[in-house]
């Protein structure tokens, strides 16, 4: 399995594509903290927030990561090296697994070049970690969710530019549900708001941005990750049995 | 070592291979032979665990395939029809990677990789990327990587498709050479690979297995119908009976005049090889031969033959030489 994933990793940083999608996420980010920099004058300095920051990032991300995960499943049933993996001595999940946590460990990576800004702050004033630290795990979490979602459409499609593209869909879907939740129609009906809320990530992230660590939000999220992932192991066990 | 029970694979409603059985003993290579579309790499993927069977079991050195099946895969070395590379890795950190796949020991991992690096001669090629190799070399990789862990059993997949005949007859030299301490599996669909690779041969056509034989037996079936194709000049009525004057030679068919004197026959030749014969008789009586080649029947052949039987599991002999009626035109080899 650590061969597996090893491998992953190792694929992922000896090509430009790493770089590539780091560097626009780093972009990213830096324009949302140079703007909300540009944004302080006089006596509202309180108003810079990296919490904030995150929060705005949250609407640039979703685009970032169906492209980390699109490949995952899609390069191996093109080029034929699912053969390879799934003759080998490794069960399914163990190969999803290895899958997810190489991703994972690259995604970790990716949001860690993004210490470099709180770091900066922290030499000229005074930066509040707890509060950072909390929106980090939020951030992670939600991550995770996508990156499950990722590799589940990029092993079903088979088609990396599929798969992304669905995966923005996707993303973009989730998003919506709050506005959708938000609307008076679905306020003259509590129990559909009540659900529709339920699922809303956007809400759950936004008390981990706000410095707020709920128990609840941390199962919600690692239970909606383990049940994607698992959902990939049955459909690739499934696609062995039903098709070639 | 490997034994296979009446494994059968339906995609949706059709059957791709169908109830079969056969088994693969210790230290022999087993030839499996088809046209395409057999079902023979669908097997092959069934035997290596790639693929779940819907029925029937795959039992690997007595371990289940689906059930035990981390121990079972580690027994195999598998060699699928498209070499499984990634194309972005380079030759030897990709078999490094392989091994770490099947679990060789760390320690054991640097002399594995050498070894197979050398079997397949492609040291020279270690720091190469795989997507810059040639069509043989990706081939070889592919190779070098079933051979990883010490596999007891290996299962080729038409290992020599797309290769120039050097490079085939290496693989085959190769596959001779790994069959003394391993059990092979190796598909083709060209007989005369088989027959030259493999001890023991199935012959399997529309996911049925028509004949499990020895290739001696087949190489006798075929040889027991070999036919001759001549091309003479001068007299034709007189070369037609003095051939079928000698002993052993059998019908005279196809007979062509091709104009300038010349025609053209198929003769069959009953048992043993009479052509030093034939040529002696036709030159004493001044009938000049322009050509004589053996025409043996191609695998096309012996499928129209036995699928025109209608019936299966007898041995190749039966199977051939009981069909009363031949097939039309004997290609030339």
């Amino acid at each position: 399995m650590f061969a597996l994933y090893k491998k992953e990793i190792q694929s992922f940083f000896f090509s430009p594509f790493a770089y590539v999608l780091a560097s626009l996420f780093m972009f990213v980010f830096s324009v949302s903290f140079i703007s909300a920099i540009a944004d302080l004058s006089g006596t509202n300095t309180l108003k810079f927030s990296f919490p904030n920051i995150f929060y705005n990032n949250f609407f640039y991300f979703i685009f970032i990561i169906p492209i980390l995960t699109m490949r995952s499943f899609a390069d191996e049933r093109r080029g034929g090296t699912e053969v390879l993996l799934l003759s080998s001595p490794l069960s399914v999940p163990k190969i999803v697994l290895a899958k997810f946590f190489s991703i994972v460990t690259i995604y970790i990576f990716m949001i860690l070049t993004t210490l470099f800004f709180p770091i900066y702050i922290a030499g000229h004033g005074v930066v509040q970690w707890s509060a950072l630290i909390c929106a980090y795990l939020g951030f992670f979490l939600w991550g995770l969710v996508c990156i499950a979602v990722g590799m589940l459409l990029s092993q079903l499609t088979g088609n990396a530019i599929i798969a992304a593209i669905i995966g923005e869909i996707i993303m973009e879907g989730l998003l919506f549900l709050d506005l959708f939740g938000a609307t008076a129609l679905v306020n003259a009906y509590p129990r559909l708001n009540s659900v529709i809320t339920w699922f809303s990530m956007q809400r759950r992230f936004l008390y981990f941005s706000q410095g707020m660590f709920r128990l609840e939000d941390l199962i919600f999220f690692l239970s909606l990750t383990a049940v994607v992932v698992c959902w990939n192991i049955i459909a690739i066990e499934k696609r062995r049995y039903s098709r070639s | 070592m490997v034994e296979i029970k009446n494994l059968t694979k339906y995609y949706g409603h059709n059957a791709a291979v169908k109830g079969i059985s056969f088994e693969i003993r210790d230290g022999e290579i087993l030839g499996f032979l088809g046209p395409n579309g057999a079902g023979k790499s669908t097997t092959m993927n069934m035997i290596a665990g790639y693929l779940p069977s819907t029925w029937g079991t795959v039992t690997v050195n007595g371990f289940d395939i689906t059930e035990q099946a981390s121990d079972a895969k580690k027994c195999i070395g598998y060699l699928p029809e498209i070499p499984p590379v990634y194309p972005d890795m380079r030759v030897e950190e990709y078999l490094r990677f392989c091994a770490g796949l099947k679990g060789v020991k760390r320690a054991d991992v640097k002399s594995q990789v050498e070894s197979a690096m050398e079997r397949l001669s492609i040291t020279d090629m270690r720091r190469r990327l795989i997507r810059n190799l040639s069509k043989g070399y990706k081939q070889r990789v592919g190779f070098a990587q079933a051979l990883l862990g010490d596999p007891k059993v290996l299962i080729l997949d038409e290992p020599t498709v797309g290769l120039d005949p050097a490079q085939v007859s290496e693989v085959r030299a190769l596959i001779r050479e790994l069959g003394k301490d391993h059990s092979v599996i190796f598909s083709s669909h060209i007989l005369a690979e088989i027959s030259a690779v493999c001890e023991r041969v199935v012959i399997i056509n529309k996911g049925e297995i028509l004949a499990v034989d020895s290739i001696d037996n087949l190489e006798r079936s075929l040889m027991a119908d070999t036919r001759l194709n001549l091309t003479l000049e001068g007299d034709r009525k007189l070369a037609i009976r003095l051939l079928k004057d000698i002993r052993g030679v059998g019908e005279i068919t196809n007979i062509n005049e091709s104009g300038d004197d010349r025609f053209s026959c198929e003769v069959e030749l009953q048992s043993e090889d009479v052509r030093s014969e034939i040529m002696s008789v036709l030159v004493a009586n001044k009938i000049s031969i322009v050509e004589m080649s053996m025409a043996k029947l191609t695998l096309e052949q012996v499928f129209l033959k036995i699928t025109a039987q209608g019936k299966k599991g007898s041995t190749l002999e039966d199977l051939l030489n009981e069909t009363p009626e031949q097939p039309d035109a004997a290609e030339q080899e």
